[in-house]
């Protein structure tokens, strides 16, 4: 591979290369506004200006205050370049300190402030936001303008969710960018010039297509804000894990943002996968952090309707053990959930195994029914994330749907049911005739059609509360990892399942997130190595 | 001007200083934890360095360090010359769970600084003759200023502790002796109650308990001798 | 076995019946254990054979606390160390992170800590001599001491803002320049310090009662004091001429003239006398300090990085208000690494070992306490001695919890 010189240091590139990405590959960070490895180049920010200093040198004619003649003097300075859009060449030199750069970097910075208000205080992207880093690292001065600053449109509401100030904002276009080369939808564009320009919406538009929240996340300012999370939480109280987000099966890596003081998460940020999904999340993945905490179950309950009893956690283990032990193994349907993790699906298929109950069933949602649709960008037409990993759990049993397992219950053949997750049965009327049958157990995170026909509901961590894994539509395995405590008393599914099998007298040997994992990728490798065609 | 004994430490310990920085002027020095107390008494020992003022024993607590297979804890020595004026820090890596041999036969002053690292940190130092804890009381869980202990956790309730079993007590024992007699002022000012060091060298001066067995036993056996050369004496009169 | 009339046959032998040794506890919450220290005795009748000082009532936390915030918010903390001389740790505190960051502070802003903390050494000597001396008995060289104290308070007050618990030190600088009329206010106190000085000294000095109890008492050889780690006037009593401002000159102490006073015996009186001296010493300082002092230009550096921008300038541009969130938000940047720094506290070497990881919160800050190692000499000092003895030896090391126990 070529490389060039980076302030004496070799960065590997490949050719057609500028020398922001290479170095941003090699991990260096040259300072940028505009620039977004996922977006095509605008260079306009200026504050990614380089020195190269291989080659031929142009230089600028300036005049320099001299002191002692109290004049400006004649001088001439090297021309800079910016690094996000001139090609790595073989060979070359660049710096990105020293004086010259150094001071472009500075002044950069002082004009991108000149009009900028003072709203850190209030700004929604303080803590993050790379004018204040900037400043920090590259100005340092105070500031020399004394007239009053320009004043631009604030608090615009550009689509259902976002709002846009237009003082804040330091026109790097990017978010046009997003609009254009992720979505193709030209919906915003800049107008006007010099200290006057402002993002606007096309006319008669809305900001509204499925990847609104990606403006806002490139916006490297406060300009853009997302009415989700405006003035909920200030980002350096919050912390940050690593997610894989649950709302279709493509699994978009995210990072999950939560409060840790008070156990809440407040938002999901896409995280870097070039395999997957790039650097970008769609709206409505966005906004998966919801289930977080709305339609939660905290406690189980025993019985339906009228006659429902809350019930302590130790208590409900020993119920829902008395009720399967009481059932006829052959009758009872094992449910595994397209929305639940691995860990979760692979312990209680075993479980149904112990058990003796050779009929599986997968509940999934299905797109039709949540108004889920795909896309060519980044949305699969499968609104479950783990659709792959259920069905890797069954092992070779067939998984029937939730339209089979209405059918046998009508059909006599199913008497019970233990059911996994809130996904599935969204359908009007799908889980009618669960709602007869005296043994409904759900464990499930949040109410759902399941919980709502189940005679026994035990709730268990959410994919926020627990580490876990999910295979996403591409076959892939992406683990996840704990944000927030669950609720008190409540387990992981495959704790609260091990546990129910402990009382029925079966062992099930797991104790650890890590042993179940390991025992199931060890049958999924095998299982690939059996049949290499089918998982790749 | 403590880069000459930088260069000093080099010279005689060659290899077994792993390391040898001086970052804003501060020298400092790494050692194996094996070679502690052989490069601490040369310091205090070497006429050139001649580090007899004790400053400080503490230490660093790096769990990331851990992690990546390395020794969890810094621990430190800071000392300095009286005569050339001169500071030196000695710095050594320590794996959780291994013991350090303690640098009190070197300074008397590291007796208390050994035992807050040690109720701080929880490494203990081998030789040392009263490793309690210091700061925290003996019923303290966890080792405070490790990375991994939370600032906020609770500690249990301490029961009523009875006087009898009051482990905050020091160690002194009950057969540990009854004294035989006052102060001997004229021995004392004439700073005849030296005592050697076990290891190394002599501390000019250090007091002892009285009520420690072996000054009590050194007394009643001068008494003895005492007694018997009068009775030796009595006859012959 | 020689039967037992023969053994005491003389008198003044049988007064030296061997007697069970008594173990007593002496504090915690002991008036004269101030400080809540407590020590376990082990008497023979008056006399101490052995004894275990027991520090740790007054524990805190302070290090493992200064591991969560900024560099900035150990202030606070560091006032509370030595909570009788708060401006020493303080500047104690903005010298060891300035080392490891590098940078100076202007003049100006030097002769202001030196003045300042120098005022807080007199103070620090004030009350250990007065408090000494008022557990012995002597009630008015205390009031009379304190009663000037309270006049150098009021100088620290229109200062500072506080009397006793500044936070004032800033890391570069101070956080507000000197008064108009600090020079004059300092300059009209140092009379009265000199007369206070002199008529303790005279209530005192020829007083058979406290010469007793202060001469001969609680004495500490000059091999076991450096042995023993021990600084400042603890040190110096023994006779060892060690004093930080002078040994190694930190800020702008080596632009002055003035003497380290050391005893001879390392009693308790030399430490009494040697207080009394040093706080003749700090008006010397002080007095040149003002004479040499600028009169304008800044006392911190200017470095928006380092120093808090002006609140005006905050309110109104953009650049103070990044500067103001970054600093407060998440704190000044120190470099990868760690230095130890110190500086003559009220009771000796006051040391900062200070480890950075890069980011704005300390990694690990250690406090050297002089008092720790001070403390830790009682034993000996105390060993052979009286009971009665342990008040005012425990008084002249002036031990101040706050700082010992952290």
């Amino acid at each position: 591979m070529p490389t060039f010189k980076l302030n004496g240091q070799d960065i590997p590139f490949e050719p057609g290369d500028t020398i922001m990405r290479a170095a941003w590959r090699a991990g260096i960070e040259i300072p940028h506004y505009c620039w977004h490895p996922g977006l095509s180049v605008a260079a306009n920010c200026r504050m990614c200006l380089v020195h190269i200093t291989s080659g031929r040198q142009m230089a600028m004619p300036t005049l320099k205050w001299d002191e002692k003649k109290k004049a400006y003097v004649p001088d001439t300075k090297p021309k800079l370049t910016p690094a996000c859009q001139q090609a790595a060449g073989e060979g070359m030199e660049v710096t990105s300190v020293g004086e010259e750069v150094e001071n472009a970097q500075a002044h950069v910075q002082e004009f991108l402030l000149l009009n900028h208000p003072v709203d850190c205080p209030i700004c929604d992207q303080a803590g993050e936001c790379k004018l204040q880093d900037y400043y920090e690292e590259h100005q340092h001065t105070a500031k020399r303008k004394q007239t009053e600053p320009v004043h631009k449109p604030k608090g615009v509401t550009f689509g259902p969710t976002i709002v846009y100030d237009a003082e804040r904002c330091i026109m790097c276009t990017r978010c046009i960018r997003v609009c254009d080369e992720l979505v193709g939808d030209h919906v915003l564009d800049m107008r006007e010039r010099g200290n006057k320009n402002e993002i606007v919406l096309a006319p008669g538009r809305e900001l509204d297509h499925r990847y609104t929240l990606m403006t806002e996340h490139v916006c490297p300012v406060g300009a853009l804000t997302s009415q989700d999370f405006r003035f909920k939480a200030r980002v350096w109280f919050l912390k940050s894990v690593e997610g894989v987000c649950t709302g279709c099966s493509t699994g978009c890596n995210s990072h999950v943002d939560f409060d840790p003081r008070i156990g809440k998460v407040y938002r999901l940020r896409p995280r870097d996968n070039e395999d997957v999904n790039k650097f970008w999340m769609c709206d409505d993945g966005m906004m998966t952090y919801t289930e977080v905490h709305e339609g939660r179950l905290k406690t189980p309950v025993d019985g339906r309707g009228e006659g429902a009893e809350r019930l302590l956690p130790e208590e409900a283990v020993d119920l829902v053990a008395a009720k399967l032990g009481a059932v006829d193994a052959k009758k009872l349907a094992i449910v595994l959930s397209a929305g639940m993790s691995n860990e979760d699906n692979w312990v209680l298929a075993r479980f149904a195994e112990k058990l003796g109950a050779g009929r599986l069933y997968l509940a999934a949602r299905e797109a039709e029914d949540v108004g889920w649709e795909g896309d060519d960008i980044l949305r699969s037409s499968d609104p479950n994330p783990n659709r792959a990993g259920a069905t890797l759990a069954a092992k070779s049993v067939e998984l029937h749907d939730l339209e089979d397992l209405a059918q046998d219950v009508l059909a006599g053949e199913v008497s019970a049911v233990l059911a996994l997750g809130h996904h599935g049965g969204e359908r009007e009327g799908a889980l009618d005739a669960l709602g007869s049958l005296d043994t409904v157990v759900v464990l499930a995170s949040n109410e759902g059609p399941l919980s709502a026909v189940a005679s026994v509901q035990v709730p268990v961590a959410s994919w926020a509360e627990s580490f876990g894994s999910f295979v996403n539509g591409q076959g892939l395995f992406q683990t996840f990892t704990r944000a927030i405590p669950s609720p008190d008393g409540v387990e992981t599914a495959w704790k609260t399942l091990v546990q129910v099998a402990a009382a029925l007298g079966h062992d099930l040997g797991y104790v650890r997130t890590g042993e179940v994992r390991d025992e199931l990728t060890q049958s999924a490798t095998a299982e690939a190595a059996a049949e290499p065609t089918a998982t790749a | 001007m403590s880069k000459k004994v930088t260069k000093l430490l080099q010279k005689e310990f060659g290899d077994k200083i792993l390391l040898a920085t001086d970052f804003r002027g501060d020298a400092e020095v790494t050692v194996a934890p094996k070679h502690w107390v052989e490069v601490a008494t040369f310091l205090r020992d070497h006429e050139k360095s001649a580090m007899d003022h004790f400053t400080d024993v503490t230490a660093v607590d790096y769990p990331e360090r851990e992690m990546e297979g390395g020794a969890r804890f810094d621990v430190l020595l800071l000392c300095r010359s009286m005569q050339h004026n001169h500071r030196m820090r000695l710095r050594t890596e320590l794996a959780d769970g291994k013991k350090l041999a303690s640098l009190t036969p070197v300074w008397s002053g590291a007796n208390w600084a050994e035992r807050e690292v040690y109720d701080m940190f929880g490494i203990e130092f081998e030789g040392h003759k009263d490793l309690r804890r210091i700061l925290m009381y003996d019923e303290f869980e966890g080792w405070p200023l490790r990375k991994d202990y939370p600032i906020d956790r609770v500690q249990p309730l301490v029961e009523y502790r009875d006087v009898d079993s009051t482990l905050k007590l020091p160690p002194f024992g009950i057969e540990e002796g009854q004294p035989f007699a006052r102060i001997d002022w004229e021995e004392r000012l004439a700073g005849r109650d030296e005592q050697v060091s076990p290891s190394i060298g002599l501390q000019l001066g250090q007091r002892r308990a009285l009520s420690d067995s072996k000054v009590a036993e050194d007394q009643a056996a001068e008494l003895a001798q005492k007694k018997a050369a009068d009775a030796a004496e009595t006859p012959e009169s | 076995m020689e039967a037992p009339d023969e053994i005491f046959e003389d008198e003044d032998e049988a007064l030296e019946i061997p007697a069970d040794p008594m173990r007593l506890n002496m504090g915690p919450s002991h008036p004269a254990m101030h400080g809540t220290i407590r020590m376990v005795l082990d008497l023979d009748g008056e006399t101490v054979m052995n004894v275990d000082v027991q520090p740790g009532y007054l524990h805190r936390g302070f290090e493992k606390s200064c591991e969560r915030g900024t560099w900035a918010q150990v202030f606070p903390y560091a006032d509370r160390l030595n909570y009788v001389s708060p401006m020493l740790n303080n500047v104690g505190f903005s010298l060891a992170v300035e080392k490891l960051l590098g940078i100076e502070v202007p003049d100006r802003g030097q002769y202001y800590r030196v003045i300042l903390g120098e005022l807080a050494r007199i103070c620090d000597h004030f009350t250990s001599n007065g408090a000494g001396a008022m557990e012995l008995g002597a009630f008015t060289p205390f009031l009379w001491l304190l009663k000037v104290r309270d006049w150098v308070w009021d100088i620290l007050e229109r200062e500072t803002g506080a009397r006793m618990t500044h936070s004032f030190g800033r890391i570069g600088g101070m956080a507000f320049p000197p008064t108009d009329g600090f020079a004059d206010d300092v300059r009209a106190i140092i009379p009265e310090i000199h007369k206070v000085v002199g008529e303790a000294e005279g209530l005192l000095l020829k007083n058979r009662i406290f010469l007793d109890r202060m001469q001969g008492v609680g004495i500490l050889s000059k091999e076991r004091a450096v042995a023993l780690g021990c600084s400042g006037p603890v040190l110096r009593s023994t006779g060892v001429a060690y004093d930080v401002r002078k040994d190694h000159p930190y800020m702008v102490y080596d632009r002055f003239d003035f003497e380290v006073p050391v005893g001879e015996d390392g009693d308790n009186w030399d430490r009494f006398m040697v207080r009394m001296e040093e706080i003749r010493q700090s008006i010397r300082i002080i007095e040149q300090a003002l004479d040499q002092m600028p009169t304008d230009g800044p006392v911190s550096v200017t470095d928006s990085r380092i120093m808090l921008p002006e609140k005006r300038e905050v309110y109104t541009t953009i650049e103070a208000t990044i500067a103001h969130f970054k600093l407060v938000m998440e704190g000044l940047k120190c470099p990868k690494g760690a230095v130890y720094s110190f500086t003559e506290g009220g009771n000796g070497e006051l040391g900062f070992y200070i480890v950075s990881d890069g980011s704005g919160t300390p990694y690990r800050v250690r406090v050297r306490p002089p008092c720790w190692y001070n403390l830790q000499a009682v034993r000996e000092m105390l060993i052979g001695d009286m009971i009665a003895d342990i008040i005012p030896t425990f008084g002249s090391i002036n031990m101040i919890g706050g700082e010992c126990d952290r």
